[in-house]
């Protein structure tokens, strides 16, 4: 893909995402970690090759479905994009008012979220009132709060000390055994040393696959069908 | 359900308060044209059914001729008139009653005698079957050279053409307004979507319809069309009465006496619904258009 009519950041990304793994994007700075994810949580379209997400073909698939694609998919992006005016509660909310959920239904989920992700005490706190690791556990309540099929975090430790940044993983890593699929993006050596899990690294555009099998890990198998994520080669 | 909720912190930019307003005098122009020209067509109507069906036929005095001289020429003019096919009656209009209708021009005190007034013929005309007015203007010079026949036809043919045209303009500065109106709102919508791409954007990729985040702007701005429509009308109303109440201290024949009939109030009164509903759907169309061009 590119940027309006800037170089070609990702050139050579070929994958497929097997339902209920988890894996590590690593790469240097630049190397286009944040611009692979957009593409996966539909924020850009690949200007060549094919993006397909839970069977669907993007490029063929009506706009108007594309938001109940979006719906599956829980992003925590790397500079949170809360929205300030609301409070914590909100911001949690807002992925269920958008698709029409009861509010008693929400109030009930967000409650139960925030409690667990330690901001119980936080929830009518505007995020700009809030440290930036409690704004990041707010952006994650808030990609979690769906029950995505697939869950995307750029950086989702970048703003916290490494024991809560060890915690949020496992939080992820508990929403995976539950079979959601996560892909985070990621700076820490730490933090992919120690969650031993496969890893898709980005180098100058190019997709490696570093696959070490463990248990509830994925083998990033293209041949599986059941893929809730894949990509067609783009050269 | 309590206070409508909102995703868009909308209501509280500057622009906001300010919409309301450049709709109100929106409205407020295009009440006053609507005004304007449904009491002319009010008037039109009044007028064409008080004269229309009748001509007057002018009896000019021949220099020094004494008034028994000039009673005979329209006693005559009158007896030929009631003979002639497709009229339905004639009849002198006495010299007081023409002295009336001069009143305003002449004042009150005036010896009569002492003028050469014209006399005046009114001439009912049989509607279903009018005489040509060309063959009565002949025949009465004929049988007078001084007999004119003034058909209010023209003046009425005129009369209308006038209102029709003032109408026409009522009608394009109404169309200007809304079309100033849709742009207003258009602008409005365009910088709130700007001055919170980052908001629009994050309830995009959380999987909100083009129809929810549009929601959220036509709401506004059906509020807004709502304040600014009431605004308008009610400083439109109230300019009305002021000019009804300054009218009616006017007096004079020369005014006529028209006035608004309650559905035209009514339709006044509809203009705020009109402005929230064409704000309303102009948001909507602005939102769903821009949002096409993202993903
Ligand atoms: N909105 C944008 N417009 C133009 N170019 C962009 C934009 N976003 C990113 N880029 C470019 O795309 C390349 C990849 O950026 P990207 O944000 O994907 O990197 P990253 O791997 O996420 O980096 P980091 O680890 O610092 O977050 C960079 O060269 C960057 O300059
Ligand atoms: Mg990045």
């Amino acid at each position: 893909m590119r940027y309006g009519t800037g170089p070609e950041v990702l050139r050579e990304v070929t994958f497929t995402l097997k339902p209920g793994s988890f894996h590590f994007l690593t790469g240097r700075s630049g190397a286009g970690k944040s611009s692979l994810l957009k593409l996966m949580y539909l924020a850009h379209r690949p200007s060549r090759g094919l993006v397909t997400l839970f069977d669907e073909d993007i490029a063929t698939l009506p706009r108007k479905r594309l938001p109940f694609l979006r719906r599956r998919v829980g992003v925590v992006f790397q500079e949170f994009r809360l929205l300030n005016h609301l409070s914590a509660f909100d911001n949690v909310a807002l992925p269920l008012r958008v698709a029409g959920v009861k509010e008693s239904t929400i109030r009930k989920h967000v409650d139960e979220l925030l409690a667990w992700t330690g901001l119980g005490d936080h929830m009518d706190a505007r995020p700009p009132t809030l440290s930036g690791g409690q704004q990041q556990r707010v952006a994650i309540a808030r990609s979690l709060i769906s029950r995505p099929d697939l869950l995307l975090a750029d950086e989702p430790t970048g703003n916290v000390d490494d024991a809560l940044g060890v915690r949020l993983l496992y939080l992820f890593e508990e929403l995976n055994r539950m079979g959601t699929t996560v892909v985070i993006a990621t700076h820490s050596e730490n933090l992919v040393s120690r969650f031993k899990k496969p890893i898709l690294h980005l180098e100058d555009g190019v997709l490696i696959h570093h696959d070490r099998v463990e248990a509830g890990g994925g083998t990033g198998d293209p041949r599986d069908s059941r893929k809730p994520f894949g990509r067609g080669k783009r050269q | 359900m309590i206070r409508r909720r909102t995703d868009l912190p909308l209501s509280r930019d500057p622009s906001v308060r300010l919409v309301p307003w450049i709709i109100g005098l929106m409205t407020y122009l295009a009440c006053l044209m609507l005004a304007g020209s449904l009491l002319l067509s009010e008037l039109l109507g009044q007028w064409s059914s008080g004269l229309s069906g009748t001509v007057t036929v002018q009896v000019l005095p021949r220099e020094r001729e004494p008034a028994r001289l000039l009673n005979e020429r329209v006693d005559k003019l009158v007896r030929i008139l009631e003979r002639t096919d497709g009229i339905a009656g004639a009849k002198a209009i006495p010299l007081e009653e023409i002295a009336v209708l001069l009143e305003p021009w002449l004042g009150g005190a005036v010896a009569l005698d002492a003028l050469p007034l014209p006399r005046l013929i009114d001439v009912r005309l049989d509607m279903i079957d009018p005489p040509p007015m060309e063959e009565l203007k002949t025949m009465l010079s004929n049988a007078d050279p001084g007999a004119l026949l003034d058909d209010h036809g023209i003046w009425q043919d005129q009369l209308a053409d006038l209102v029709g045209a003032l109408e026409l303009v009522a009608g394009f500065v109404v169309l200007l307004v809304g079309l100033a109106t849709v742009g207003i709102v258009i602008f409005a919508t365009r910088s709130g979507m700007a001055a919170h791409q980052d908001v629009v954007e994050v309830l995009h990729l959380i999987g909100a319809e083009d129809a929810y985040i549009a929601r959220q702007f036509q709401n506004l701005a059906l509020t807004q069309g709502l304040h600014g429509g009431i605004i308008g009308i009610a400083f439109g109303a109230v300019t009305i009465w002021g000019l009804g109440y300054a009218a009616d201290h006017i007096d004079s024949a020369i005014l006529p006496q028209v006035q608004l009939l309650a559905w035209h109030w009514v339709v006044l009164a509809s203009l705020p619904a009109a402005t929230a509903l064409i704000a309303r759907s102009t948001a909507r169309r602005t939102v769903m258009r821009s949002l096409k061009r993202m993903v």
